[in-house]
């Protein structure tokens, strides 16, 4: 069955008539597996362009990816954590959970054997959570390709994964101002199940991305990523084999088990510090060189300023050449959007509203997007100011002189 | 009797360290990219931001640029490429490459290497840093700009540096290819930065030149890449077309000076 059957009968009423909207448009007829990130392989020029794709050589290359990845993290139906002696995976991701979210939708409500991701999650982030679901070229922002693990609100700084609680928290609230709702009417178990899955998606996702640069810088043309010969001959050389393979994932892994420790301590601000004096040089910040916030959001604060760079999954389609892009668009993409910069007055945080994380977005920098870290430049009292004259602003005049 | 056993340790060491320094034992690669075609003129760099300020400095488009006169070809990255799936596999783990460094780089080896932000663009628009090196950001403008370095096998950077500002930054993991280097503020300032663990890299200058000092003799890998041809595959040496598949060439070094003369490239290969 293809997903457009599956998605007939969602059950979240209000979107069912943009789905049907899809379906009539062509529904997306992929089937439910996780397809190969073919626009990173065209990207790291593993192919040099699509006739490559067809080059026998180069389809083996492709096919050894993805039996790698697919013997260390399994199927979009069916799972699995990469055997590694060197780390236990298990004590980061549950299996059980991990298969309650997998696969195809089986069971309603508390009854649900699996399918949660794709019940609640494919529609838009698509199976492979690569952000190309079949609502997906109709929302704006397009929904969060997870393959890259780069994730934009969470505790963090910028180079580190989100923690846990950081996905709760999205999936708890919801992105306001974007297409992605609020799932707090799901059994918290269930959420966590989410959580989980969207984990394992991203540390499968970045492991299919270390492979695919490691063929397209390391290797030859139709040179083996793996002697797969020896699967059968020689059980125990081929484990020998997969190690260093295991070692790239636990790599990865080790980076997200350990975020809980990197989150960003957030000091108590002053009692003072929302006072006009505060204000006054949050607003004396945001236009100096020293922050640049104004360079991105404008003079007026409007989201108005520099508009015309993209964030960094837009990069990957090298928007500027149109030959590449062309070929990007034919392997799935979406065409890229430029970054647009937050209209602050509206007042509609992304992150949340909570103070704690408008200190970290300000002092991390939010990651994958145009907007940097701020930490050299600002001591914490100073990051107080700015979060005050931004809080401030969708009540502000827009005229000050 | 353990005396003796150091004398002989301390002789075979300075035979070992007499022996890594013989000239015998190190080579210069040298070279000479050129345009095989009509120089093209770098157009002129689409300012849209901060206008009164970088509008003034005539900031031009780096990513092709070709000497009028000597129609070398600026800014290909060349280095030493050891890099093979060999390296990386348990079964082979004997034959992972350790590349000797000759004496003459240890001075250099923990210098700062400066990439400042000035007249709008990125100053040098390649910069080459060692791991062990310090990368010192810089911005002499009167306005702001971010310094963002795009690396894989490091952690990726992205700062806000004020007019007059600095900061230092250390990369501890070699790369593989060259990191972008962008400011999101100005998004016509590119530039780039190699990031390895050994010193033998270059970039071409002006005039398409490069120089690559005291290299292990032996039978080497290179890379050879430019950002708009990507990998540099098709060149014409000595008359000769070659391809070079994924931007790698084996190159012989032998001791004293090893001059591959001109290394002509088509235009077609910085178009895609």
């Amino acid at each position: 069955m293809g997903m457009g059957g599956q998605f007939v009968c969602c059950n979240v009423g209000k979107c069912f008539t943009l789905v049907l909207g899809v379906c009539l448009l062509g529904c997306d007829s992929r089937p439910p597996v996780f397809h190969p990130n073919l626009v990173y392989m065209r990207h790291q020029k593993l192919a040099g362009n699509l006739a490559d794709f067809e080059k026998p050589a180069i389809k083996q290359q492709v096919d050894d990816i993805e039996r790698l990845v697919t013997l260390l993290f399994g199927t979009s139906d069916a799972p699995r954590l990469p055997g590694s002696r060197q780390l236990d995976w298990s004590t980061f991701l549950d299996i059980v959970k991990l298969r309650q979210a997998a696969g195809p939708i089986d069971g309603a409500g508390a009854a649900a054997r699996s399918g949660l991701f794709r019940r609640y999650c494919a529609r838009c982030h698509g199976v492979a959570g690569d952000g190309a679901g079949p609502m997906a070229p109709f929302l704006d922002p397009y929904p969060h390709d997870f393959r890259r693990g780069i994730f934009k609100f969470k505790s963090t700084p910028s180079t580190i994964p989100p923690t846990g609680q950081d996905l709760h928290a999205v999936i708890d609230r919801g992105i306001p101002g974007t297409g992605m709702p609020s799932f707090k009417q799901l059994a918290p178990a269930r959420r966590d199940a989410l959580v989980q899955y969207v984990s394992y998606l991203s540390i499968r996702g970045l492991f299919e991305r270390e492979l695919i640069t490691i063929v397209a810088l390391e290797l030859d043309e139709g040179e083996r990523l793996v002697p797969w010969r020896l699967q059968e001959q020689n059980p125990d050389r081929f484990e020998e084999e997969l190690e260093p393979w295991l070692d790239v994932a636990d790599q990865i892994a080790r980076k997200w088990m350990d975020a809980d420790a990197q989150v960003t301590p957030v000091p108590a601000p002053d009692v003072d510090w929302e006072s006009p004096v505060n204000v006054a040089r949050g607003r004396q910040l945001f236009f100096s060189t020293l922050t640049n916030c104004a360079e991105c959001h404008g003079n007026t604060a409007l989201g108005d300023g520099q508009t015309d760079d993209y964030d960094e999954w837009a990069k990957e389609l090298d928007p500027t050449n149109l030959r590449a892009l062309r070929d990007y668009r034919a392997l799935g993409a979406l065409p890229p959007r430029k970054v647009r910069p937050r209209d602050l007055r509206e007042g509609v945080f992304r992150g949340g509203d909570e103070l704690d994380s408008q200190f970290r977005h300000i002092k991390n920098g939010i990651a994958g997007t145009t907007m940097p870290s701020i930490a050299v430049e600002l001591c914490d009292a100073d990051i107080w100011s700015l979060v005050a004259y931004v809080r401030r602003l969708p009540k502000d005049p827009m005229n000050h002189e | 009797m353990k005396k003796t056993t150091g004398l002989i340790i301390g002789a075979v060491t300075l035979g070992l360290l007499s022996a890594f320094t013989n000239a015998a034992d190190w080579g210069n690669l040298s070279g000479q990219f050129v345009y095989d075609g009509q120089p093209p003129t770098p157009p002129l760099a689409k300012i849209t931001k901060d206008k009164e300020c970088c509008g003034k400095f005539n900031v031009i488009d780096e990513s092709l640029i070709v000497n009028a006169e000597s129609k070398g070809i600026q800014n290909i990255i060349l280095y030493l490429y050891p890099e093979t799936s060999r390296s990386r596999s348990r079964s082979h783990s004997k034959k992972t490459v350790k590349i000797p460094i000759h004496p003459s780089y240890r001075e250099t080896a923990n210098a700062e290497v400066k990439l400042d932000n000035y007249k709008c663009r990125f100053d040098p628009h390649v910069s080459l840093l060692r791991t062990t090196q310090t990368l010192v950001l810089g911005n002499a403008d009167p306005i702001g700009h971010n310094t963002k370095i795009d690396t894989f096998k490091n952690d990726p950077i992205n700062y806000t540096i004020a007019s007059g500002g600095s900061l230092k930054h250390q990369f501890p993991n070699a790369e593989r290819m060259p990191s972008r280097v962008s400011c999101s503020i100005h998004p016509w300032m590119i530039g780039w930065l190699l990031i390895r663990d050994n010193p033998y890299m270059a970039v071409t200058d002006k005039d398409g030149k490069f120089e690559i000092k005291n290299l292990p003799v032996g039978s080497w890998q290179f890379m050879f890449w430019h950002e708009k041809a990507g990998y540099v595959d098709q060149v014409t040496l000595g008359g000769a077309k070659q391809e070079w598949k994924k931007g790698r060439a084996m190159i012989t070094i032998k001791a004293g000076d090893n001059h591959l003369g001109v290394i002509k490239v088509g235009p077609s290969v910085f178009e895609e």
